[in-house]
């Protein structure tokens, strides 16, 4: 559990934690659809020294940025194995036995692997530098204008701070009933297939009933403290878009333009 | 003019704080938890309501919180009737706090969770942080107002909670078992916030407690048994029969179990509820024989 | 055989910034046949404490004997299932753990993991149930259906079920009214004194400790500060107090009247000795 940083907040103090989440969150996603337009590799290259240059300034270590992304090798071989199957473009490269690797599998795959490289890269630094709570006030604001619509933006937001708020006190709750239950016997890693399946509802059936228990005792607390869904409330944390924030928004924007125009102007 | 106004005050009497009649409730339909009870707490009174577990306790605790939907029956908070539409209004003038410190902790700081009620009220931003740093310093928390619910105590959470709820200024406090959950330093310190919020704000407390200390400290009791009102009287008067405490699963305190055995000796005390106050009568006694 | 602590010391997150050592260098020896309470502040290690002794934590240093087994850091995992039929650990709030579909089958859920037939868990099932107080009528009823007092007396009978020697208590009673606390620690008190089960119980409640239990084992900041009768413990209430416990009812009285110029024995540790001993004082001046 320890070694998982992936959406890790990292309290530092750098430009980029201090920086509105909206216009992080917005950055992100200018960035995020940049990435996906074919801009050959200059394109590529450009969006990398910014991506690099946003954890510079974050003042995250590459090496996180490298923890972060371990889960994904796995994902990247067997991409990489898919597509040299499967992709039957440009010349052959070596062939072994049966299969010929072609040039154009290397490639789509290089492409895919940045890509996802360079969308990692971008996430972590939104994540890392925002506070889980920060995170769900940007997209409450920003999904406010939707809710003219009909989309319940407050309540998605509440919904999002309570996951947060109780993660790790269910990771604590689970913890605590697999030494019960360890201590009435099971064995949480051995034994015969019908002994792991009482094993597993020995746990999921407890925390389960403790879930809902906490469901039920959070419910009476907000509604004793006069929430109401729906209802008209203020709202503690304001956030403020300072210059830097525009400049973030815009300049990401300026990005994904440039980007856009570079795909035009390619062959 | 005068004369209308005294009219007007001789005719409504003065209000209790909780008047509760023929209150009857049932979760699954078929077993009432709740039972025609009925009883009635003044204002500024420090009521505890005891009983087994499963004797109805809670439950009474929502009804009269507006948390659950009586089945029948009639509560009166500050004089106004607890139906759906003055819900709001009646939740505005009671505070609870429950008995899992974790399960009641909503922001992910303190500063936040004390900021979620006056959220919810409506209290101008630019305001909250005063009200803020007002209450948790009034139940010592001011040091801990950046602090994650994870890095706290129970007893500082569960005052955080009570922080939380008076932000929202109630006239009426319940304690839902609030510190059943918590060791003994965190169980005295609530208790003792308790008091002073009784004492020095003068504010109606509805306490849920095992706690024989707590109990014989308070001014009225309400004992249940059952789902059913068994009496609701003075300390005193509770426990003066040790059958119907022993019937309904409490216990005396100590100093009533000495004075009940001083009386096998002849020796017959008047002060039972209090061990000083029982040392300082035997030490009168021995003087004056 | 008695269970020894023999330099044992646990850390939590070894090498991390959130490092914390729990228990440092503890050596101790739990009596056998004994009531013992594990006593301190939250925090002072007597949770980690007991989790050694069924080998739900094993130690980072140093050595645990329990039950002719030696448990160290490098202990396999192998031989530990057995110790935890023997070793019965009973968590805070145990109904948390109850998940079958009816009382009887969870209860007989323990002792069948540690390969009893099924006939010989109903059996146990049946009678740790009766013991805690859940007669036949609970028996089929789904877990959940249960009030709060039942759960917590169906969890502990799911840990009796399997018949430990040595049971292991964590604040059994919290939560629970003045009556279910009584019938709670005599039951223990019973399982020890009949049927000769080491019971080692981890209590905030000194008045349960000076009625029920033998011995007393003070843990603070990770170390065994004390381990001593529980006569002698509550001799007079200068340890409770120098500890920053609040000793037990009877002992606050004695003080009190000590202080007021009654001459109160120590020996005295009933109310009814208490009230003969003040009445004739009372009397003698008149």
């Amino acid at each position: 559990m320890g070694n998982f940083v992936l959406g890790k907040y990292i309290p530092l103090n750098s430009p980029v934690h201090r920086l509105d989440p909206r216009a992080k969150i917005i950055a992100m996603l200018a960035f995020l659809i940049a990435v996906f337009i074919p801009a050959g590799w200059i394109g590529y290259a450009v969006l990398f020294v910014i991506a690099a240059g946003t954890i510079l300034l974050s003042r995250l270590s590459f090496g996180f940025i490298w923890k972060s992304m371990k889960p994904m090798i796995v994902m990247m071989i067997f991409l990489f194995l898919m597509n040299c199957l499967m992709i039957r473009t440009g010349e052959v490269l070596v062939t072994l036995g049966k299969f010929s690797v072609y040039t154009g599998a290397v490639a789509q795959t290089l492409y895919i692997v940045v890509r996802l490289l360079l969308m990692i890269m971008i996430t972590t630094c939104l994540t890392a530098t925002t506070k889980p709570l920060d995170m769900t006030l940007g997209i409450e604001d920003l999904l406010m204008p939707a809710s003219k619509i009909g989309v319940p933006a407050h309540e998605i937001a509440m919904l999002i701070s309570i996951a947060l708020r109780f993660i790790p006190d269910l990771i604590e709750e689970t913890m605590r009933i697999m030494k019960a239950q360890e201590s009435r016997g099971v064995d949480m890693k051995e034994g015969r297939f019908s002994e792991k399946i009482a094993a597993i509802l020995s746990l999921i059936v407890p925390l389960f009933v403790s879930a809902f228990q906490r469901a039920d005792d959070l419910a009476n607390a907000m509604e004793a403290r006069g929430y109401a869904p729906g209802e008209k409330r203020t709202r503690y944390k304001v956030l403020h878009m300072r210059a830097a924030d525009w400049l973030t928004v815009v300049g990401a924007n300026a990005v994904l333009a440039g980007v856009i125009v570079l795909a035009r102007i390619l062959p | 003019m005068f004369f209308f106004f005294y009219v007007y005050n001789k005719g409504v009497p003065a209000m209790s704080a909780v008047e509760v009649k023929n209150l009857t409730f049932s979760y699954d339909g078929q077993t009432n938890a709740v039972e025609d009870v009925g009883f009635s707490v003044e204002k500024g009174t420090y009521c505890t309501i005891v009983g087994r577990n499963g004797s109805g306790k809670s439950t009474a605790a929502k009804l009269i919180a507006g948390l659950l939907d009586k089945k029948s029956g009639t509560i009166l908070i500050d004089g106004i009737a607890m139906e759906r539409e003055n819900l709001l209004e009646i939740r505005r003038k009671i505070g609870i706090v429950f008995q899992n410190p974790d399960n009641q902790f909503i922001g992910s700081t303190v500063r936040d969770d004390i900021a979620f009620g006056l959220e919810n009220h409506c209290v101008p931003q630019a305001e909250m942080d005063g009200i803020i740093e007002h209450f948790a310093a009034e139940v010592g928390m001011t040091s801990y107002l950046e602090s994650e619910p994870s890095r706290l105590s129970g007893g500082q959470k569960q005052r955080v909670a009570i922080a939380g709820v008076l932000a929202m200024a109630p006239e009426i406090l319940i304690f839902d078992e609030a510190t059943s959950m918590l060791d003994p330093q965190g169980k005295d310190r609530i208790k003792q916030v308790i008091r002073t919020l009784h004492e020095d704000r003068s504010l109606t407390i509805l306490s849920i407690t095992h706690d024989i200390e707590e109990v014989s400290m308070s001014d009225q009791v309400v004992l249940l048994d059952k789902g059913k009102l068994v009496m609701s009287d003075t300390p005193e008067a509770v426990f003066s029969s040790e059958d119907r405490i022993r019937k309904t699963g409490l216990d005396i305190p100590f100093s009533m179990k000495l004075a009940k055995e001083l009386k096998r000796y002849g020796v017959r005390l008047d002060e039972t509820l209090r061990i000083e106050g029982a040392v300082e009568e035997l030490c009168r006694l021995r003087s004056t024989k | 055989m008695p269970i020894a602590f023999d330099k044992v010391s646990h850390i939590y997150s070894a090498g991390t910034p959130y490092e914390f050592k729990a228990l440092d260098d503890v050596d101790l020896e739990f009596s056998e046949g004994k009531m013992t309470a594990v006593i301190g502040q939250t925090g002072s290690g007597k949770s980690t404490l007991v989790q050694h002794l069924n080998a739900l934590l094993l130690p980072s240093s140093g050595t645990v004997r329990v039950m002719d087994r030696e448990i160290t850091a490098g202990t396999a995992p192998k031989g530990l299932k057995k110790l935890r039929g023997e070793v019965g650990l009973i968590f805070q709030f145990p109904e948390y753990q109850l998940f079958e579909e009816t009382v009887l089958k969870d209860v007989s859920f323990g002792p069948k993991n540690f390969g009893v037939s099924e006939e010989e868990a109903q059996k146990r099932a049946k009678e740790a149930l009766r013991l805690c107080g859940l007669d036949e009528q609970y028996d089929e009823r789904s877990p959940l259906e249960l009030s709060g007092g039942q759960k917590r007396r169906a969890a502990i009978a799911g840990i009796l079920a399997m018949d430990p020697q040595v049971l292991v208590l964590d604040e059994p009673t919290a939560g629970l009214d003045p009556r279910g606390t009584e019938e709670m620690m005599k039951l223990f008190r019973t399982l020890n004194t009949k049927r000769g089960k080491t019971v080692i119980i981890v209590t905030h409640d000194m008045e349960q400790v000076f009625v029920y239990c033998d011995e007393v084992v003070v843990m603070a900041d990770g170390k065994a500060a004390a381990h001593m009768s529980a006569r002698d413990f509550f001799a007079d209430s200068s340890i409770c107090r120098s500890m920053n416990i609040l000793p037990p009812a009877i002992i606050r009285t004695c003080d009190a009247l000590r202080e007021a110029g009654f001459d109160i024995p120590k020996e005295i540790n009933t109310t009814s000795a208490l009230a003969k001993c003040i009445a004739r004082q009372v009397k003698r001046h008149g």
